[in-house]
């Protein structure tokens, strides 16, 4: 290293500092730098890939980690209280000795901090060494480093499967269709170049709106996306390799950046127990005035100075009204553990045991992603069992995104089967036995199928097509499959080209394309599906009669081309093996389906779709331009070149509002009165699919004139070249082609209901538009009280914010806890709005999971995650708090009342250490281990009798305790030693060997401690003097007879108190508890007798008498895709979402 | 504060489960044992009237028993008390503790007759008590020096800080030091028995044994314990009595093994008392060897109470100008008694355990047979009923 000048490292820094904060960044390869000393690197202001998520170093870890502490308000009281026993005049106990408690406390939560630390920085160093492939200059190929090695200006390539290092803009891929992205679902496409790496020289982006423009050494600019950049942490599908240039590496990149610091929410349950803790201060205060009253009186009814009044060290008495003043401060330190100083570390390690449990629990794994439970908010696990709102998206999150093709209209006529719904069941089935053949992975939501109990002779029809389906979705997420060939078995004979049409459109985008028309949140588990088609063709520029005129073929292979294009399918090697992987299930159900009416999609890239026809003819259309999706236009095109007319067609997908609105004008003004009625037609079958509840997409197809297409195209490009509004631009030039387009089909999916429950009760539909003005300030109040009257409601169409304030007006309006559940970034907010946000992790990548404080895999795991874990977690905690409350102000009683029999003068009858370590270790671990551990009621009942979940949503356990015990004697501590523990074993619900285990130690615990402590320690603690104190006592059979019947006496009122209610008014968790009893075998027995008398069961399905119908006139404002349910139940049974359809069985 | 929720974890977690021929990998699957899965086998009591009934009956029928025995022994326990404090004029101790003069040499000495309804046999416990006076007062107990109690050398010479202000007295170090010890009881008590013949006959006084044990020989030594012909008056050397006292410590007795910090009457003494009205150990009257006769029998007795002339040096407002005859309680409104106990197993007479045994017992007796009909009445509802409510 040459030497710097002082000025230039300045200088250096200083430029470092503008270069990281300026908008545009400009970065240059590192390749030409290569091997050169650091400072002549051009990117080396930039931080490194390393990543580093720890806290704490090894060398600061204490003034941190205190720094840290000392944020607690706890922590400085009790700091504060130890201090104040360093003042002479006040000081109750040694100085030193109040120094213990505080001290314990803040070594054991530092400990725990420490060790959380530890684990971070083991991940964190898991991540930064895992293995990357960087280009080096040199070797002239791709080195394997780590991932902390990698820099900003690198090129990096990411092989498939593989995660990448740090945010890319991604220049070649092996496929030329590559996309990646499966984590978070965005195509990506390679912008700039596709050919070499080191054309690019400088690239400057600004992450704020995705810009990006790359140099080309000809000084031509050429612009990138967004969608250009591969995210750190996404996972590269579809292609065997991607290479990228680096612009964003380790803190910088946008996964980190999103993923600043815990979350750290405060639960219900704590915000309470601090209002008690300032309870707890307020009677403290009336305590420490009481004992200073006291002792004033005390000493003024004196009539001469009396030889037990000591005077300071001066020979000098203070005035009564001084002394009482001392007093007070004095009483503080006494009493002081009034305010329970362990309780906040017990809480915190009661709640590390509840979610050792929650994550080790093997109901809440998923084996087909082999995932567990994850909790990312480690300190809300009691509200789970205090939710009495449940907001749930449904899109995708109940239905788990599961589609199959049910149905369609085309040109006006319906196909409706229900025996293909039979049909399908058994596809599935058989299916999933073929699935196990082809498929390494397991296959997730195989199960669900298992369901659709009604089909059964799916398989002929399948060999009949001859084209066997295995739908198995690569990765997690997608299982969908999506088969509609039935139908078509019916069908397609007479309308042989409108059924091709189903099966070659592969829904290209985001599943948000599908969510359509929702009319009804209720569904049936058992509801029949039915695949129709239908298809509406409009007249002007695609007419039936032409279609039907030509050979069907061709008008599938367009479809197919329509469709495929924006499609990230990837066909195997023959027809047969074919899978498919998209971006998002509907896509996969269209292919799915159009592979079962034999178009068979082969292959897709972004040029081109290849399509095999049902005659075995290959067909391949070439892709123009691909109009994605967005949430404005809320549909996506494709512009393709029919291989047969030449024609440029642009075939359009998108909600049906979206694209009915379109349609618009060309069918007001000349319509012939045959369209006229296909589309009314058209929608009429969009209102009947509405009320079935299926998910509705419309195709449209628009034939584009040369010269229309090459004077769109010049703007096309200079939109996408363009580096500001670029965006805008090209969104414009979108719109501009996708007017008047005509409309093909309308298809429907179905998605499965399986976790609604339905109820009769009435329910609210609202949508978005409507939202708006419900939740404007003056219609706040009444909406709310609408929908607390209803069972349950339903907005659809609203936008993620509008999730978000929905939740927050019933979280603040009606004073509950809500619970929101979703799956998608759409869902983000509304997690995030919510008391609980649970991420449902796998379908549509991982911002919900992210952002949520719960990730749970699979959406039936709430069931038991909230009846279960929740009802547990809560009652554990409860009582475990209100435990320690008693146990201290139990104790403190001893001290206070003892201050009447002492003048006030803040004595303790127990030697300190004692009673120091009395709290801190003789009864701290019973009560952890009764949070952690208690069992009041088996999950089989807690599943069994949803009901019981309420107690919690009340205040439920968490009331105040009575205090039963004042004694006086000369063991006090050991008979309060006993009285504790005992106390506790009358709230134990459910002993285990663990229990018996705590407490049994902890009282040998207390006996070993104090009597080895009196047997030995003659003068070690000054002041005091325990010397054999208790060895005497033991001696005696009086203290033993004492201990005996001062615990019976403090210990009965409780005891008969429990008993006489349980006995005369049992409460319903008691009552559940008689049921635990029994055995299995009459219990399930019970439960299901009970389930009947509640009209619970499987419940008969009941249609909305008037489903939204879908409107023209909906704004193109609205985000289409979302659909919030938020379900808003009344003062019924408040959980209905999550209560039936999986009844468990119970092991017997 | 705790959560570590980066999620370097997850990242992790898609390194498994994505990695290159996944599934090969380990699972995550949790463990299905009966502790993860919280199946452990557990007992479930519930507290209702139909089980907890037997557990009432017990105890009824174990502290009745208890409890009758406990207050039949108390009863058997025989016990007497005099107030000698003498603020009543008819008092006879009245003129000593009021018109006493502080510079007489000679002791004042008050005779208080009493007559013992009953023979006390075995040993006879003979205690003063002091009432009113608050000996567990926080400054008052802490005011001792133990490790100059247990012969410390050092803290011979400098007494503990917690002994101020009855640490030093003329720059020499008090011994022993603190307010307990100044405070210590120092009136003279003797029994004597009236016999019906005329004579009057001295009830010899037992002063060893009224300490602990382990506090005579463990807890307190003199500095020097141990050393041959230790002479008491030559450790003492360069330290001062406290102020209260009339004698320093090493002439409290003339028996070398109660001499000094090792006096039973300062052991007993230096254990402060918890409640303010308390009784303590003074002298035991020891059972004749013989047996045949009661220690003491029924009769005539005189107590007399030898007042030592000391000066209050209470460090108050009014130094060295309080003149006390007796030992102070006027200054508290305090009272002086003197007991005489017989003891039993049980210690002395405290006819309250055995009552609240009694009472607790038949307690939950009644209680017992309350849930009885209760658990007749209602004890069937509990699997029927509706739990919604």
């Amino acid at each position: 290293m040459t030497w710097w000048s002082p000025l230039a490292l300045v200088r250096d820094a200083l430029r470092g500092q503008r270069a990281r904060e300026k908008d545009l960044r400009n970065l240059v390869s590192n390749l030409p730098y290569e091997g050169l000393e650091k400072r002549k690197q051009p990117n080396r202001y930039f931080p490194g890939n390393a990543i580093k998520t720890t806290k704490y170093t090894l060398l600061f870890f204490i003034p941190v980690n205190l720094f840290e502490q000392f944020h607690r308000l706890a922590n400085i009281y009790f700091v504060g209280l130890a201090i104040l026993n360093f003042v002479p005049v006040v000081n109750a106990f040694q100085p030193e000795i109040a120094l213990i408690p505080i001290c314990v406390i803040m070594c054991l939560t530092a400990l725990k901090d420490a060790w959380e630390d530890f684990r971070r920085y083991q991940s964190d160093r898991k991540l930064n060494n895992t293995p990357c492939f960087i280009y080096s200059r040199r070797a002239k190929k791709f080195m394997e480093r780590r991932w902390r090695d990698v820099r900003v200006g690198d090129f990096v390539k990411v092989i498939s499967n593989e995660i990448v290092p740090a945010d890319l803009l991604l220049l070649h891929t092996s496929d030329r269709n590559g996309i990646t992205g499966a984590v978070i679902h965005y195509n990506r496409f390679p912008r700039a170049l596709t050919a070499g790496l080191p054309v690019l020289s400088s690239c400057g982006g600004r992450i704020a709106n995705g810009a990006y423009t790359v140099e080309k050494p000809d000084k031509e600019k050429v612009g990138a996306g967004i969608e250009s950049l591969l995210l750190r942490g996404c996972t590269v599908r579809n292609t065997d390799h991607a290479v990228g240039f680096v612009v964003y590496a380790g803190h910088e990149t946008k996964s980190m950046l999103n993923n600043n610091g815990p979350r750290y929410k405060r639960s219900k349950l704590e915000r309470k127990l601090n209002k008690d803790v300032i309870f707890c201060v307020i009677l403290l205060f009336f305590m420490c005035l009481n004992g200073s009253l006291g002792h004033f009186l005390w000493l003024q009814a004196l009539p001469t100075v009396p030889p037990y009044l000591v005077p300071d060290s001066n020979g000098h008495l203070d005035s009564p009204g001084l002394s009482s003043f001392y007093m007070f401060f004095t009483m503080i330190i006494l009493l002081q553990v009034l305010i329970p100083i362990s309780l906040y570390v017990s809480i915190e390690l009661v709640k590390i045991g509840q979610i050792f449990f929650l994550t080790n629990d093997i109901d809440l794994y998923d084996e087909a992603t082999d995932s567990r439970i994850q909790c990312k908010a480690l300190n809300i696990t009691e509200d789970l069992g205090q939710i009495e709102y449940i907001f749930s998206d449904k899109t995708g999150t109940l239905t788990e995104n599961k589609m199959v093709f049910r149905r369609c209209s085309i040109m006006g006529t319906e196909y409706p089967h229900k025996e293909n719904a039979v049909r399908l069941a058994v596809l599935e089935e058989s299916e999933t036995e073929e699935d196990v053949l082809f498929n390494k992975r397991p296959q997730p939501g195989k199960t669900r199928w298992s369901l659709d109990t009604e089909d059964t002779n799916f398989e002929d029809r399948q060999h009949q097509h001859g084209s066997r389906r295995k739908c198995k979705v690569a990765g997690n997420a997608q299982s969908n499959v999506a088969f509609s060939s039935p139908l078509i078995s019916g069908v397609s004979h007479s309308l042989q080209s409108n059924n091709q049409m189903d099966p070659l459109s592969n829904m290209p985008k985001k599943s948000g394309y599908f969510s359509n028309i929702f009319t009804s949140w209720q569904r049936k588990p058992n509801r029949n599906r039915t695949i129709s088609e239908d298809s509406v063709v409009e007249g002007d520029i695609f007419n039936l009669p032409v279609i039907m005129e030509e050979p069907g073929d061709i008008n599938g292979l367009r479809r197919c081309s329509l469709y495929a294009p924006t499609n990230s399918d990837q066909p195997a090697t023959t027809s047969d093996n074919l899978r498919y992987e998209a971006e998002s299930p509907d896509e996969a159900a269209l292919v799915y389906a159009a592979k079962a009416y034999g178009f068979t999609l082969l292959a897709r890239t972004p040029d081109s779709v290849t399509v095999r026809l049902p005659s075995g003819e290959d067909l391949v259309f070439e892709v123009l331009d691909t109009l994605t999706f967005d949430s404005f236009r809320k549909r996506m095109s494709i512009l393709v070149r029919d291989p047969i007319t030449k024609n440029y067609v642009l075939y359009s997908k998108g909600a049906d509002y979206a694209i009915m609105e379109l349609l618009g004008t060309p069918y007001a003004e000349n319509l012939r009165g045959n369209q006229k009625k296909i589309a009314a037609d058209t929608q009429h079958h969009l209102d009947c699919y509405a009320k079935d509840g299926l998910r509705t997409l419309c195709f449209t197809k628009k034939v584009v004139s040369d010269r229309e297409y090459k004077s769109w195209f010049v703007n096309r490009q200079r939109a996408l070249a363009a580096i500001e509004n670029r965006e805008q631009l090209v969104m414009d030039t979108s719109v501009q082609i996708e007017t008047n387009l005509c409309l093909l089909e309308v298809r429907r999916y179905n998605e499965d209901p399986r976790n609604v429950d339905t109820t009769q009760d009435i329910s609210l539909v609202i949508d978005g538009l409507t939202l708006t003005m419900a939740l404007s300030s003056d219609l706040q109040d009444r909406f709310v009280e609408l929908a607390k009257n209803c069972r349950s409601v339903l907005c659809c169409r609203v936008t993620p914010l509008q999730k978000s304030s929905v939740v927050k007006v019933v979280r603040e309006k009606l004073k509950v806890m809500t619970l929101a559940v979703g799956d998608g970034a759409n869902d983000v907010n509304m997690i995030q709005a919510a008391d609980i946000g649970i991420g449902i992790s796998g379908q549509e990548g991982m911002q919900a999971v992210m952002a949520s404080d719960f990730a749970i895999s699979r959406f039936k795991h709430l069931k038991k995650l909230l009846l279960v874990h929740g009802h547990w977690c809560y009652t554990r905690l409860a009582n475990m708090i209100i435990y320690f409350f008693y146990k201290n102000v139990a104790y403190v009683n001893l001290l206070f009342w003892y201050q009447f029999f002492c003048g006030f003068s803040g004595t303790t009858m127990i030697d300190y250490w004692l009673m120091i370590f009395f709290n801190l270790f003789f009864t701290s671990a019973p009560p952890i281990m009764f949070g952690i551990m208690d069992r009041d009621i088996s999950e089989e009942i807690l599943l069994g009798v949803p009901e019981l979940y309420r107690t919690g949503q009340g205040e439920g356990a968490y009331q105040g305790s009575d205090i039963d015990i004042f004694s006086f004697g000369t063991p006090l501590n050991t008979i309060s030693l006993f009285n504790i523990l005992l106390h506790l074993s009358i709230e134990i619900k459910a002993w285990t060997a663990v229990h018996l285990i705590i407490i049994v130690g902890s009282v040998v615990l207390f006996f070993v401690v104090t009597l080895a402590y009196s047997a030995t320690c003659v003068t070690c603690n000054p002041p005091s003097n325990p010397y054999w104190v208790l060895s005497r006592q033991m001696a005696d059979p009086m203290f033993y007879l004492l201990c005996l019947i001062t615990t019976v006496v403090a210990l009965l009122p409780r005891y008969t108190f429990h008993v006489l209610r349980n006995s005369i008014a049992p409460s319903p968790l008691m009552q559940a508890r008689h049921l635990n009893r029994l055995d299995p075998l009459t219990r399930s027995e019970w439960i299901k007798e009970w389930r009947s008398l509640r009209g619970g069961g499987q419940v008969k399905s009941s249609r909305l008498s008037t489903p939204p119908s879908p409107t023209l006139e909906t704004p193109v404002g609205m985000y289409p895709q979302s659909l919030t349910e938020s379900d808003i139940m009344g003062d019924e049974f408040t959980l209905n979402v999550i209560s039936e359809n999986h009844q468990r069985h119970l092991h017997l | 504060m705790m959560a570590s929720s980066y999620n370097a974890k997850d990242e992790d977690g898609h390194i498994t489960v994505t990695g290159p021929g996944g599934g090969t990998l380990r699972s995550k699957k949790p463990e299905n044992t009966a502790f993860k899965q919280q199946r452990l086998p557990a007992w479930q009591p519930i507290l209702t009237a139909g089980t907890v009934l037997p557990a009432f009956f017990i105890i009824g029928l174990i502290f009745i028993p208890i409890g009758i025995g406990l207050y039949v022994t108390s009863n058997n326990i025989k016990e007497f008390e005099v107030d000698y404090t003498g603020v009543d004029m008819s008092s006879p101790c009245f003129n000593c503790s009021q018109n006493f003069s502080w510079n007489s040499t000679t002791p004042c000495t008050c005779t208080i007759p009493f007559f013992l309804e009953q023979p006390y046999e075995s040993n006879v416990f003979m205690y003063y008590g002091l009432s009113n006076f608050y000996q567990n007062h926080r400054r008052y107990v802490k005011s001792r020096d133990d490790s100059q109690l247990n012969g410390d050398m050092t803290s011979l010479k400098e007494p503990s800080k917690e002994c101020e202000p009855y640490a030093y007295h003329d720059n020499k170090p008090i011994a022993p030091c603190g307010a307990i010890a100044n405070s210590m009881f120092n009136d003279t008590l003797e029994l004597f028995y009236n016999d019906p013949n005329g004579t009057k006959v001295q009830i010899p006084l037992t002063n060893i044994g009224i300490a602990w044990w382990t506090d005579k020989h463990v807890k307190f030594k003199n500095p020097g314990a141990g050393e041959a012909n230790q002479n008491l008056t030559a450790v003492f050397q360069g330290t001062t009595k406290p102020l209260n006292w009339r004698r320093p410590v090493y002439e409290l007795d003339a028996a070398a093994n109660n001499d000094g910090f090792i006096n039973e009457d300062f052991i007993v003494w230096m254990r402060t008392a918890a409640l303010p009205t308390f009784r303590k150990l003074y002298r035991i009257i020891k059972s004749p060897s013989n047996g045949m006769m009661p220690t003491m029998p029924r009769g005539n007795y005189t107590l007399e109470v030898v007042y030592i002339t000391t000066m209050s040096k209470n460090l108050g407002q009014n130094l060295f100008n309080q003149l006390n005859p007796d030992y102070p309680v006027r200054s508290f409104e305090g009272r002086k008694r003197m007991i005489l106990s017989t003891i039993s197993w049980m210690g002395g007479k405290n006819p309250f355990l055995g009552i609240a045994y009694i009472t607790v017992g038949s307690v939950c007796f009644f209680l017992g047979v309350v849930l009885l009909i209760i658990h007749h009445k209602c004890g069937n509802r509990n699997n029927s009923a509706d739990i919604s409510n």
